[in-house]
């Protein structure tokens, strides 16, 4: 007789571990467990089946891999949590005793270092691996740079966060490897690519935090010791590869004049080598446009010459776009139905030269930080902003000549309203605010990340201080089918007859408006109406008509008709008219029937809706047939994808008719 | 001592006439002149003479400040408030305890009458600080005695009267300086003015500059040495000094030059200040940690957290407009649980970037990102993320199966009562059918005339109609009642027709020259023999009659058209004559089969491939269905171009297609009709891989079934159309049904005594 196997020996039940169990068997607390997975990224498991991997019946157990907590028994970090829970009770025991100063002693000497190295070399055993997973790190460790200090997070968490943030956005500006980025609601998305990674994170805007209770800042401290290191070796493995030493030089003073990326300087790793610093020329910051030499005038005259900016035309295509031929083609598709093939994105170099020929000043109220990265990572080599915004700037002299665009986003304000410019002793002459220096092109930020994502520039009238922006959309959406896509026109996406069936829907809602008001119109505001439309109708002499007799009415009908013709997508009109119509029949004495053509058109759009509604009958007639001969379970699939289709083509429907309903809108304006 | 005793004295007194004279005490107007004030007007009071006690008040109140014998003198005469008095009282009584509080008065009768002092409780008491004039009204308001002289009474039941009030008085009370201690407030208790006095005064402003209330506490006493600091001049122990004291000592020697000779050696170096080490260094990363990388490949059960999806358009801070929710959808999403929204923010347009507030749920959102990332347990779900047409058989289009008949397109009307066979004629161009009024007709296919019609018999109906195969002649197979007619309607051309007489009358002779054997136990089973019909039916085209002694339900044909099969399906026929073969050019019927078909049951109406040699069983079908109704083999069937395919229709609803190749068992089970399946048939000559199904439902099914050669496809079913134009007549459907041999077109012979044409 075969042996009788117990229950819970193998499977399922051995696989897996309550927490509870795993913490006992690591033999640390819960926060110290919770560290270590944080560190070690164990997460939890879901099992197939929770009553086979539990003993017990609670309901929300965690479960972890059995395997998991095994590994984590030897991890080094381990001894280390347990030398801090030992140092603890010993800190504890010597302020019992008040003797402040060993404790103090003993928290500055003896508290275990925790070094992660170990950690992310296993975790992410190739560069690449750290490369991929690198999003929450950047997204959490731009959140911290931008927090301010705190009982959990000291303010040297904080500045590291700050240095390696700097450090990483250096060095992709240095290789331009920034791709995309888009102005969100709830902060700058960014998207890299380094060494084939698509390396996305937000950036929050910079207002101060709002904390609800219930954020633990412990845990995200956990992860940012995490990132931080993650993002350390990340940073030099980069700074590295491209031949600059790291660290880069940090000068703190400039740092604490706000100088934020320009606080940096980069120096090659050979020795020889000039240091590659950020043209940051501090020297003519303060310095007047005096200074300027005829010399750099007429070079910056020649660059916006051969960049073709002048304030009337500026989306001229670039001459270094059209240079590089080794590049890849664009294959566009000539008919709409047939399939496109991925192609890759701009290369470095294109995204090198997008921004290089021109010079930016950044006013006060535009965000300094991100332009001046984006601008920076696409090529711009000198930027100018206000004195305010902080020290690093290419100029600070707003009246610069060298200056070929200005990024603005104030309100276009008269000019009477504006404040006038205190008596300016400095030798920087002030411009007054709202005023335009002729010579150079006046953009919002938007057209930076619009020109980013577009990869190349474009027209910048659209974007002119106190211009209604054209919309900003996201570079990640990818049209699908079905989807709503806000880019191409209404008429391209929509479903077959549906504008019509939408048109129809309107129109009858509105006929019977229409009726309505007709009804509730009292006699004597109805006559004054009538005239009123005969004075908008052109060709017709409706007074005459009124007053004679039915020799005029067939003519003025003619004309109306001609009329109701060519304004009939104005309703309002349509309505005065066909009143009018009305009356003049009633003086002729004849039966009004009411608009004979519109009628026909009536029936006629009955008609199609009508077709078409048959034709979908068709489709559904046909689709169950179909259905007839899959399998149940498949048949259930089918409705399960059928059903998420239907919500995400509903939706698009959504988009679409309100989309028909602002542009109908606007037309009738 | 004496002094003060003498005053308390006089207070005692004075209390006692101050008893008497009223209530009315510690104001500055004297007892007299309020009891004036009370009795007569109050506006008579003089102003002068209050003026002057006022500033005799105040004077006495300066003079308080320098001496204190007298301020216990004015206490009891002309400080103010009464309340100020009390607190004394007890006090007096304190120092006087031998005093007896009795007096000895004369009563009316002239006996002795012991009056006692008012009690008065001492400090201890709780009701110390009730006043003996007091009003004892309780807790009414004293609005009830509005209508009234007095507002009360005391504890002696006097009645306390009302205080002076009115124009008079609020004259003099501006005329006059407001008294110290006056605090314009009225006292609950007895409805006068609540006036303090300075001790009190003083201590509120005690209790108000958080200081210790109570008086004589003295929070900076000089401190008591008790335990002397002084060093005492005489030694405590007499002990003489020990010579320790004097003599250096060895061992403190020896430590001290060890620590000479170890500075000297330079093993103990001077203190420095530890210099502070710098902790940037420690997160400074200075070496490639993946200077030696190795791939590794992820572990078969590690599944990396899933990236945060790119932002869509709604997210953008100016939106196209169409993103931008309308009001109704902004409320729904206010109300909405937070878990419950489906976007975790709402679409805004801030048109420009200026106007972008920060987004207040950042540091939440990504504090859930953590936790997602650490607490959140991951599974791998394959997402489907096919399209869903994909899954949707690949079935031809419907252009692609055309033709099929889709419309009716003639209908053939004439038989009274059901329509029980059709059948369309080899060349396509004529359609027998045969029906309960027991006459045969045919009709022109497309135009649905009539073209012949022959009655067979008053009473029974005919059950089938059947056409010879081959377009060499027309010969017209019907079976009523007990008999198979053969007849040739006169509907083809002459030549035709005359080849059609020649085939049915050839057998003629062969008949009569074998003569059947007489024995007589095979009489009852013998063979019947075929005989001419009678002249009326001879008129109208019938040559031959078959007169079967059962009633023969179907009748199929041989293809080369020499023998055809008939069965007689019903219960009672014996298992050796149901089946019987009739050979055309003989004129001869036998009775192939002894006994009845292995597998039980009553003989259905199957046709065998006609005249086999030696029947064998091939195979038996296991279709489970209870009642079959009816069958066909696909045309293809034991060719090369496909398997053995049969459908079978059941009167249980079930269309049953069988691929003997695949097993015996059906490949596909069909229930689309909701009666009974009365008739199935195949596509003929395997034109078009159609098959239809007719049911009593009234509707015809038709399908696409195409076979395929090779054997690892199966045979794809599609279904076409459902038409529907019978009525149900008595639960009857649709009969019979049969397919034009050419062209895709379908008739159906109903139970309304029509039959229909689809094309």
């Amino acid at each position: 007789m075969a042996k009788i196997k117990r229950k819970g020996t193998s499977g399922q039940a051995k696989n897996y571990i309550t927490r509870t169990q795993a913490v006992r068997k690591l033999q640390i607390s819960l926060p110290d467990f919770r560290r270590l997975c944080i560190f070690k990224g164990i997460y939890p498991r879901e099992p197939r089946n929770k009553k086979k991997a539990s003993k017990t019946a609670t309901p929300n157990t965690t479960f972890y891999y059995t395997k998991d907590i095994q590994y984590l028994l030897h991890e080094p970090l381990l001894n280390k949590f347990r030398d801090q829970k030992a140092l603890a009770k010993k800190i504890a025991r010597s302020l019992g005793r008040g003797e402040v100063s060993d404790a103090a002693r003993l928290e500055k000497n003896h508290a275990p270092k925790l070094t992660l190295d170990h950690v992310i070399k296993e975790r992410y055993p190739t560069f690449i691996d750290a490369l991929r997973d690198l999003d929450d790190a950047l997204s959490l460790l731009f959140l911290f740079a931008t927090l301010p200090s705190d009982k959990h997070v000291p303010p040297k968490t904080i500045a590291l966060c700050q240095r390696l943030c700097h450090e990483f956005q250096h060095y992709l500006i240095v290789t331009n490897s920034l791709r995309k980025s888009f102005l969100s609601i709830k902060g700058i998305y960014y998207q890299a690519t380094i060494q084939g990674q698509d390396i996305m994170w937000l950036v929050p805007y910079r207002f101060v935090q709002r904390v609800n209770g219930d954020v633990d800042y412990r845990i995200m401290a956990t992860f940012v010791d995490f990132y931080t290191t993650l993002l350390g070796f990340v940073n030099f493995r980069l700074y590295s590869t491209i031949g600059i030493r790291y660290p880069p030089k940090f000068d703190t003073r400039s740092d604490e004049n706000g100088a934020e990326l320009a606080a940096f300087t980069l120096e090659g790793r050979n020795v020889g080598e000039k240091p590659k610093a950020i043209e940051s020329s501090k020297t003519q910051a303060n310095g007047s446009n005096k200074e300027v030499s005829k010399e750099v005038q007429a070079k910056v005259d020649k660059v916006i010459k051969s960049a073709g900016l002048d304030q009337a035309n500026d989306e001229q295509p670039m001459d270094t776009t059209e240079e590089s031929t080794d590049a890849i083609d664009r294959f566009e598709p000539a008919a709409p139905e047939a399939d496109t093939l991925p192609q890759p994105d701009m290369s470095g170099n294109e995204a090198g030269s997008l921004f290089a020929p021109f010079v930016f000043y950044i006013s006060r109220e535009a965000p300094k930080a991100p332009l001046e990265f984006i601008l920076r990572s696409f090529g711009c080599k000198r930027i100018g902003w206000d004195v305010v915004l902080g020290d690093g700037a290419f100029t600070n002299d707003e009246t610069d000549p060298r200056i070929t665009h200005q990024i603005v986003d104030r309100p276009q304000l008269p000019a009477e309203s504006l404040p006038a410019i205190p008596a300016a002793n400095d030798s920087v002459q002030k411009v007054k605010p709202g005023t335009r220096i002729p010579g150079r092109t006046y953009v919002q930020p938007q057209w930076v990340w619009d020109c980013v994502n577009d990869g190349k520039l474009i027209r910048a009238d659209l974007y002119g201080p106190g211009a209604t922006l054209p919309p900003h959309l996201s570079p990640w959406v990818k049209p699908s089918r079905g989807g709503y896509d806000p880019r191409a026109t209404l008429a391209e996406q929509e479903e077959e007859g549906e504008a019509e069936v939408a048109e129809e829907a309107e129109e009858s809602d509105e006929e019977m408006e229409d009726e309505a008001a007709v009804e509730e119109k009292p006699v004597e505001e109805s006559e004054e109406e009538s005239v009123d439309g005969g004075m908008d109708v052109a060709g017709t002499d409706d007074d005459e008509s009124e007053e004679d007799e039915s020799d005029e009415v067939d003519e003025a009908l003619e004309g109306m008709d001609e009329d109701a013709a060519s304004e009939s997508e104005d309703d309002d009109e349509a309505v005065r008219t066909r009143h009018q119509r009305e009356l003049e029949a009633e003086a002729a004495g004849l039966p009004f029937t009411s608009n004979g053509a519109a009628d026909e058109a009536a029936k006629k759009k009955g008609s199609k809706t009508k077709k078409l509604a048959a034709k979908k009958q068709k489709e559904e007639e046909e689709l169950e047939r179909q259905k007839m001969m899959m399998s149940r379970k498949k048949r259930k699939l089918l409705e399960k994808m059928m059903h998420s289709n239907k919500k995400q083509s509903e939706e698009a429907a959504k988009l679409r008719s309100k989309r028909r309903k602002i542009e109908n809108g606007a037309e009738k304006k | 001592m004496d002094a003060r005793k003498a005053s308390k004295k006089r207070k005692a007194v004075t209390r006692d006439v101050e008893e008497e004279a009223g209530v009315f005490s510690g104001d500055e107007l004297s007892a007299e002149n309020l009891d004036g004030t009370l009795s007569d007007n109050a506006n008579d009071l003089s102003d002068s003479e209050d003026d002057d006690s006022e500033i005799e008040l105040i004077d006495d109140f300066s003079d308080e400040d320098g001496d204190e014998e007298e301020e216990e003198e004015l206490d009891s005469d002309e400080i103010p408030s009464d309340v100020d008095e009390e607190p004394k009282k007890p006090a007096v009584k304190e120092w006087k305890p031998e005093e007896p509080n009795v007096r000895i008065v004369k009563d009316a009768n002239g006996n002795e009458r012991y009056l006692y002092d008012e009690i008065h409780p001492d400090d201890n008491s709780d009701y110390s600080d009730i006043e003996e004039n007091a009003n004892t009204i309780g807790d009414i308001p004293l609005s009830f005695y509005d209508q009234y002289p007095h507002i009360g009474y005391d504890i002696n039941g006097k009645k306390i009267m009302r205080p002076a009030k009115g124009e008079a008085l609020d004259a003099l009370l501006d005329s006059i300086e407001i008294p110290k201690g006056w605090t314009g407030l009225t006292d609950p208790s007895t409805g006068k003015p609540l006036n303090l006095s300075q001790q009190e005064l003083e201590l509120l402003k005690k209790v108000q500059m958080n200081e210790i209330p109570g008086e004589g506490y003295d929070q900076y006493e000089p401190l008591v040495e008790y335990f002397t600091s002084q060093q005492e001049i005489m030694p405590l122990s007499a002990a003489p000094e020990p010579k320790r004291r004097f003599v250096p000592s060895k061992h403190e020697q020896k430590r001290v030059m060890k620590l000479v000779k170890a500075i000297r050696d330079g093993r103990i170096q001077p203190w420095k200040a530890p210099e502070d080490r710098e902790e940037v260094d420690e997160n400074l990363i200075n070496f490639d940690l993946w200077a030696d990388e190795q791939e590794r490949p992820d572990h078969i059960m590690h599944v990396p957290a899933p990236k945060l999806p790119p932002p869509g358009y709604e997210e953008s801070y100016h939106p196209p407009p169409e993103y931008i929710p309308d009001s109704k959808e902004r409320k729904a999403w206010e109300q909405a649980d937070p878990e419950d929204r489906e976007k975790e923010f709402l679409p805004n347009d801030f048109g420009s970037l200026r106007k972008v507030p920060g987004y207040e749920n950042f540091v939440q959102e990504k504090f859930e990102r953590c936790l997602d990332l650490y607490l959140a347990p991951r599974v791998r779900r394959s997402k489907l993320n096919i399209d869903p047409e994909s899954l949707l058989p690949k079935l031809p289009s419907p252009e692609e199966l055309k033709p099929f008949p889709t419309t009716c397109a003639t209908v053939f009307r004439g038989h009274k009562g059901r329509v029980r066979s059709l059948n369309v004629d080899p060349t396509g161009i004529w359609l027998a059918t045969g029906g309960d009024d027991g006459t045969v007709r045919v009709w022109e296919i497309l135009t649905g005339r009539q073209l012949w019609s022959a009655k067979l018999s008053d009473e029974d109906a005919v059950n089938v109609v059947r056409w010879r195969p081959g377009k060499d002649a027309v010969v017209l197979a019907a079976a009523c009642g007990d008999d198979i007619f053969l007849s040739v309607p006169p509907i083809a051309d002459p030549e035709i027709e005359k080849a059609s007489f020649e085939v049915l009358d050839a057998g003629w002779g062969y008949a009569a020259s074998n003569p059947t054997p007489n024995n007589p136990e095979e009489k009852k089973s013998a063979p019947p023999t075929w005989i001419r019909p009678s002249s009326t039916l001879a008129d109208v085209g019938v040559c031959a009659v078959i007169p079967l002694r059962y009633v023969p339900k179907s009748i199929s044909w041989h293809r080369r058209g020499d023998y055809f099969v008939s069965v007689c399906s019903g219960a009672s026929t014996p298992a050796s004559v149901a089946i019987s073969i009739h050979t055309l050019s003989k004129h001869l019927t036998q009775f192939p089969f002894r006994r009845r078909l292995k597998g039980g049951g009553p003989p259905s109406n199957r046709p065998l491939p006609p005249l086999q040699a030696n029947p064998l069983l091939v195979k038996i079908l296991q279709p489970g269905a209870r009642w079959i109704s009816s069958f066909d083999i696909h045309p293809t069937s034991s060719s090369a171009s496909g398997g053995d395919n049969i459908i079978i229709g059941s009167y249980d609803r079930r269309l049953l297609w069988h691929d003997l190749d695949l097993s015996p068992r059906p490949y596909k089970t069909l229930r689309y009709h909701r009666k009974a399946i009365r008739a199935v048939k195949f596509h003929p000559g395997g034109r078009y891989p159609l098959f239809a199904d007719a049911s009593d439902d009234g509707s015809l099914q038709i399908f696409h079934g195409s076979v395929t050669g090779d054997m690892l496809s199966n045979a794809s079913i599609v279904p076409l159309k459902v038409l529907k134009g019978h009525k149900v007549t008595a639960e009857l459907g649709i009969l019979d049904i049969d397919w034009h041999p050419r062209e895709a077109w379908l008739v159906s012979a109903g139970a309304d005594g029509t039959c229909r044409l689809w094309m």
